[in-house]
């Protein structure tokens, strides 16, 4: 079957989730958007404002994906970065996602049903998250601080990648 | 396939709280609190949902042709419909009236929407329950355990399909997720023939697809003794509400545009009216407890969480449109209306289905319409002309409604000359729909939970009675600006506080 058409590419996905006027939130789309403007080689960057069976139809047929996203934990600090695998990022902020289906089942379920279109290479950037509940645009001062080093450390792994 | 494990044996608890946290399977981190006596029997139960603070005050002072892609930025789950409601109240701002093909393309693009939606609700909310069955364990009562049942051909269907509407959304507004074509008195984009007969292929699938469902529904659900025990069961699932939602000038279903009609709990017309006229019908209640709003009939009245003609409390959605309409313009769709008329003609229900599951077919019968309408759309060879833009006058004040898949979406702008927004304010379809889940989740706690004996197969039951709704919270609480942060959520059955936590 054919999701979206695309053909098999050897790329790396970068994908951006979040909501970008949902303060902390959207620090995903930030990061995503600093990517992008690096135009890496051989890298295509996505921003994702749901999550779910969305990002299942975004990932088919990367062989690399790294997906970026606000997480709240007990006792994180905030802009502390958290890097996860595709079976323990249940706690991020998304877990109850758009229809239910979060990040972890939406990719469970295409490995179940599309699994040679599936990447084979799915990691998580998790970064802590201050504010989730205000509307803004803007970051927190200490996420928006630990931005710039977040980018950096993620393009050094997609280049050496 | 075994079959499905409809119930479970219950333990007696000797706990006064239950928690219900987080609700499955459900957008925003919402809670229900039951509160038992000292018999162990319901006291009262409670729906809380989280907040998101300061949209209202994020909007005043913007250009208000900003708003489609600010107000769908709301929701991750329905922010086409966002993006159609808010472009209509820009229509109705600037005075705009938008061409022929603008509606058309506006109208197809909001049937893939509900394709999307509906289909994800279906087999990802509700079939769990269905086909597993609402005692099977929690682990498995999930999309994958349908998939695990079903067969993994049925579960590519069901992804290719979702799949189709979000491209018709892509192709006719811009972007998949959060769309950017609308515009006063039109659209942005015009459309090539190309991707015109693209997605009339599409629609063409999508009709065959929204057959399967409805054939489904009958196999696994209407087919099934005990799930039809579960539908009819009156005790737990059955409120006699009014209804609103709305029609064209036939009282036909339209999602897009036309008159909101509420009827009574006999079936009988209460009021139609046009979106400029909502304040005129529509009050809102506010309760201690939470951040969200809960909107009832002015002309009835606020009589707390209750059902029947003195209570001011209605339901929108699937439900509420299927009881308001007179059928649909579409012949499958017609077909599957008569279908469960009849079914509940000869169970001898007169005027609206009150039972509270039947949204679930209500749904499928939406999703079957709104195929064929995008069909129809998508056959249509005028849509890919550029005659996509109406004139604009000066900006004032203006209201634009449609019904979102989860019920009827109000949005309301002011602005100055220079278009500056003075004034937003929004009823949301799960907001509209507030007081009667929690009616709903209150009936049910009560009918369901006895002598304290509780289990996790009752628990879902409870859950089972406002999932149907298809509750979206996270656009539910969106104008609240200068509340304090949803933190307090456990309380007494007085409604007094007992506790403190955070709530995501």
């Amino acid at each position: 079957m054919t999701l979206n058409g695309k053909g098999r590419r050897k790329k790396t996905l970068v994908v951006g989730v979040g909501n970008p006027i949902l303060s902390d939130d959207g620090v995903g789309i930030h990061i995503a958007r600093k990517l992008k403007e690096r135009a890496l080689p051989g890298v295509d960057v996505e921003e994702l404002p749901a999550s779910g069976l969305e990002l299942l139809d975004m990932v088919l047929d990367y062989d690399n994906v790294v997906i970026i996203d606000a997480i709240v934990t007990e006792s994180g600090t905030p802009g502390e970065l958290h890097t996860m695998q595709e079976g323990d990022f249940e706690r991020t902020v998304h877990g109850a996602s758009p229809h239910g289906i979060n990040i972890a089942t939406a990719l469970a379920l295409g490995r179940r049903l599309v699994g040679d279109r599936m990447p084979s290479n799915i990691r998580f950037v998790a970064v802590e998250a201050a504010d989730v509940v205000n509307v803004s645009e803007s970051l927190t001062p200490n996420v928006a601080a630990a931005v710039p080093s977040i980018v950096e450390k993620i393009v050094a792994e997609l280049i050496e990648a | 396939m075994s079959g499905p494990i409809i119930n479970d044996t219950p333990t007696k608890t000797t706990e006064k709280k239950i928690t219900i946290d987080p609700i499955t399977r459900l957008e925003g981190h919402g809670k229900i609190e039951i509160f038992l006596n000292d018999e162990g029997n319901v006291a009262n139960a409670y729906l809380q949902v989280p907040e998101l603070r300061g949209f209202e005050r994020f909007c005043i002072g913007r250009h208000v042709q900003e708003l489609p892609v600010l107000t769908n930025r709301l929701c991750g789950v329905c922010p086409a419909a966002h993006h159609i409601a808010s472009t209509k109240a820009l229509d109705a701002v600037f005075d705009a009236k938008p061409t022929e093909t603008a509606k058309k393309l506006r109208e197809l693009f909001y049937m893939g929407q509900y394709t999307h939606s509906h289909i994800a609700h279906f087999y990802a909310l509700a079939a769990p329950d269905f086909v597993l069955g609402p005692s099977a364990p929690s682990n498995k009562r999930n999309v994958l355990g349908v998939v695990d049942a079903v067969g993994v051909d049925i579960g590519a269907e069901v992804i290719k399909h979702r799949s189709y509407g979000q491209k018709v959304q892509e192709i006719v507004g811009g972007r998949a997720t959060h769309p950017c074509f609308g515009l006063p008195g039109g659209v942005s984009k015009q459309i090539s023939e190309e991707e015109r007969a693209q997605m009339e292929e599409m629609a063409k699938s999508c009709v065959e697809f929204g057959k399967f469902t409805i054939k489904l529904l009958h196999d696994v659900v209407l087919a099934n003794q005990d799930y039809m025990g579960l539908v009819l069961n009156q005790d737990a699932y059955y409120l006699e509400t009014y209804y609103m939602g709305m029609v064209d000038s036939d009282n036909k279903t339209n999602f897009y545009d036309g008159d909101i009609r509420v009827v009574d709990q006999e079936g009988k017309e209460v009021v139609k009216y046009k979106p400029s006229e909502y304040l005129d019908v529509i009050a809102e209640h506010v309760e201690p407890w939470t951040y969200m709003k809960m909107p009832f009939l002015k002309q009835v009245g606020w009589t707390g969480f209750t059902a029947g003609p003195s209570s001011g409390i209605y339901r929108v959605g699937p439900l509420g449109r299927i009881n308001v309409c007179e059928g649909y313009t579409t012949p499958l769709a017609q077909a599957e209306y008569e279908a469960l008329a009849k079914t509940v003609k000869d169970l001898g229900v007169t005027g609206p289905v009150h039972h509270t599951l039947a949204f679930h077919w209500a749904r499928v019968i939406e999703l079957q319409y709104a195929t064929e309408r995008m069909l129809e759309l998508a056959s249509d060879k005028s849509i890919t002309s550029d005659d996509i833009r109406g004139e604009v006058n000066e900006p004032t004040e203006g209201v634009g409604i449609c019904e979102a898949p989860r019920g009827t979406l109000i949005h309301h702008y002011a602005s100055d000359k220079d278009g500056l927004c003075t004034k937003i304010n929004m009823i949301v379809a799960t907001t509209n729909n507030y007081a009667a889940i929690n009616t709903s989740v209150i009936q049910a706690a009560k009918a369901l939970i006895k002598n304290g004996e509780v289990s996790p197969g009752l628990l879902n039951k409870v859950e089972m009675a406002f999932r149907c709704y298809d509750p979206c919270n996270s656009c539910g609480t969106h104008a609240l600006n200068g509340s304090p942060a949803l933190e307090v959520n456990v309380r007494r059955a007085d409604g007094s506080k007992l506790d403190t936590l955070r709530n995501f």
